[in-house]
């Protein structure tokens, strides 16, 4: 007989574990293919080309470049990690487990999306300890955190809202074209717009007026001015926009959970 | 109602439409506590839609579906507490070994440490020695056994099996029934989908028989046996008549003469009716009806 049941931890606790446990097991095509990426990325970008580009601001690019691409490295992997993980059990038909056990629809998400923003942490992580390695081939010494309390909050509420994304959209998705649809056709251009690889200050000012509208412009520079202290935005316009898109994500997630489909592909 | 007379699943004018098709018209029915309940009909009768309503995986457009007193649309956590679910087709869970799949299934109901709990499952079900198999890894018998196992790590009070030993060899589906039968002993209450009707014989205390979307009859096996299907009596004669008179009479000449009469009516009961007695008769051969009789003769349209 069972002596002890937790509904409100064990459930959620469980399936975090099973997230953190399924990417682990696939830890060359999480964690070292971003890492192979990253370093092709600094390496060519950032220590060949970036040697031939000056900012405005003294700043050199590869400085500039790594902390685009830790959020880059960050929001794709947590995408990622919730849509692939639902998506392949929509194929293995094991998301029928998770409807027909007691979860709430909170649990779900927070769960997932907590997982996936381990992954994209970690890939966070690696790509900035990569991009420290360039910095120091170049330049001899170490980049320093500004504000590492603030890289923190942008990463966290960064991974959160593309893990939300992911999870509503796998759980919309109907056939995998779909899912690919909106990965390749939306998320990357607003990632690569973002300003990942150049200043908005350096765009024509109807482009720049236009960028001004993509969220993910917010959280690079919201990551960009925890690490250099400096960035194309204001950091509390940035952190604002970037608490506004976590809540309408989670609220999508939570929309697409109780809308969306748990039966296998 | 008290909580001991509450059934185990209670199943309340459901309606299911998808479109303009009712997969589901008016279906009711009680599951009592420890008992085998089968649910009979041919494909697409609506056996798989009335599962899918009890886990929530669908919604019912009409009616209520209680587990243990719980309804499954406003208190679907209480309900699903109480529930194990082997669905018909094969979940696969890639990533992970047997032993971790069952792990994490406990812990999806709120139960942490249940290694005791999983090597009695894994032994009763013969998988004890595929526990660091991954499910691709397990053959059909056993992946369908591993469904098993995860529908009852968390010792629910109700079973939903449907069509358990689909695909299933026979020495397994014995193996399977056994287990299903130890289950039942200890309380369990199972409610059970099947096309296999011997299956339905051995293990159903009482068989619900679904035939487009509506339950067309209701009872213990022996009772629809009795109600619904014929016995086939062969009377072989000492001397060869020219005829004999009776509405259930289906052929004969000479000394042999088939009858197709209800299961009620009894062997000196017939004769009388043909006034005969035990001297005209040289053999005599009956064949009891079965639940196929009374499956085939229900899920016959207009029939019924």
């Amino acid at each position: 007989m069972i002596k002890r049941r937790d509904i409100r931890w064990t459930p959620f606790l469980t399936l975090f574990q099973r997230e953190i446990q399924r990417f682990v097991k696939v830890i060359v095509q999480t964690v070292v293919t971003p890492f192979v990426s990253s370093t092709l990325y600094l390496m060519i970008f950032g220590v060949s080309l970036g040697s031939q580009i000056v900012l405005q601001d003294g700043v050199p690019y590869l400085a500039f470049l790594i902390p685009g691409l830790v959020m880059m490295g960050c929001l794709n992997n947590a995408f990622q990690n919730s849509s692939s993980s639902i998506i392949s059990s929509k194929f293995s038909g094991d998301l029928e487990d998770l409807k027909a056990a007691p979860f709430s629809p909170s649990q779900i998400i927070w769960s997932l999306s907590l997982a996936a923003l381990v992954r994209g942490l970690v890939v966070g992580t690696v790509t900035f300890l990569v991009g420290q390695c360039c910095y120091y081939f170049m330049y001899g010494d170490f980049m320093s955190i500004a504000a590492p309390l603030v890289l923190f909050s942008f990463l966290v509420l960064g991974g959160l809202c593309f893990a939300n994304l992911g999870i509503t959209v796998a759980f919309w998705a109907r056939t995998f074209d779909q899912m690919s649809a909106v990965s390749g056709f939306i998320l990357m251009p607003l990632i690569y717009l973002g300003g990942v690889f150049f200043s908005v200050d350096h765009l024509p000012g109807f482009w720049r007026q236009i960028s001004l509208f993509n969220p993910l412009l917010y959280m690079i520079n919201g990551v960009r001015f925890g690490l250099l202290g400096k960035s194309d935005v204001d950091p509390m316009t940035a952190l604002a926009v970037s608490l506004l898109a976590f809540l309408i994500t989670l609220g999508l997630a939570l929309n697409s959970l109780r809308r969306g489909s748990f039966q296998r592909w | 109602m008290s909580q001991s007379n509450t059934p185990a699943l209670s199943i309340e004018n459901v309606v299911k439409n998808y479109g303009p098709v009712q997969a589901l018209q008016g279906v009711s029915f009680d599951v009592k506590k420890g008992e085998v309940f089968g649910l009979l009909g041919p494909n697409g009768a609506g056996k798989t839609s009335l599962i899918s309503i009890i886990v929530t995986l669908e919604k019912a457009t009409h009616g209520r579906a209680r587990v243990f007193g719980h309804d499954v649309s406003t208190h679907p956590r209480e309900a699903k507490l109480n529930l194990g679910w082997v669905s018909q087709e094969i979940i696969n869970s890639g990533f992970f070994d047997v032993e971790e799949i069952l792990k994490f299934h406990a812990g999806y109901y709120g139960v942490s440490e249940r290694a005791d709990r999983i090597e009695y499952i894994l032994k009763g079900l013969s998988l004890w020695e595929h526990r660091k198999k991954k499910v691709k890894q397990l053959s059909g018998g056993m992946k369908r056994r591993l469904m098993i196992a995860k529908a009852l790590v968390h010792e629910p009070g109700l079973l939903l099996l449907d069509e358990p030993t689909a695909g299933v060899d026979v020495e397994l589906r014995m193996k399977l029934w056994d287990f299903v039968e130890e289950l039942k002993g200890k309380g369990l209450s199972i409610l059970l989908t099947t096309h296999y009707l011997e299956e339905a014989e051995r293990l159903c205390d009482r068989v619900a028989i679904i035939h487009k979307g509506q339950i067309r009859a209701i009872g213990g096996t022996r009772m629809l046996i009795e109600e619904w299907s014929r016995k086939k009596v062969t009377l072989r004669l000492t001397e060869p008549v020219q005829s004999l008179m009776h509405p259930d009479l289906v052929k004969g000449s000479g000394q042999e003469w088939v009858f197709l009469t209800a299961m009620t009516k009894t062997l000196g009961e017939l004769l009388q009716e043909l006034k005969l007695n035990s001297a005209h008769l040289n053999d005599v051969k009956v064949d009891e009806g079965s639940l196929e009789d009374v499956f085939m003769r229900l899920t016959q349209e207009g029939k019924a």
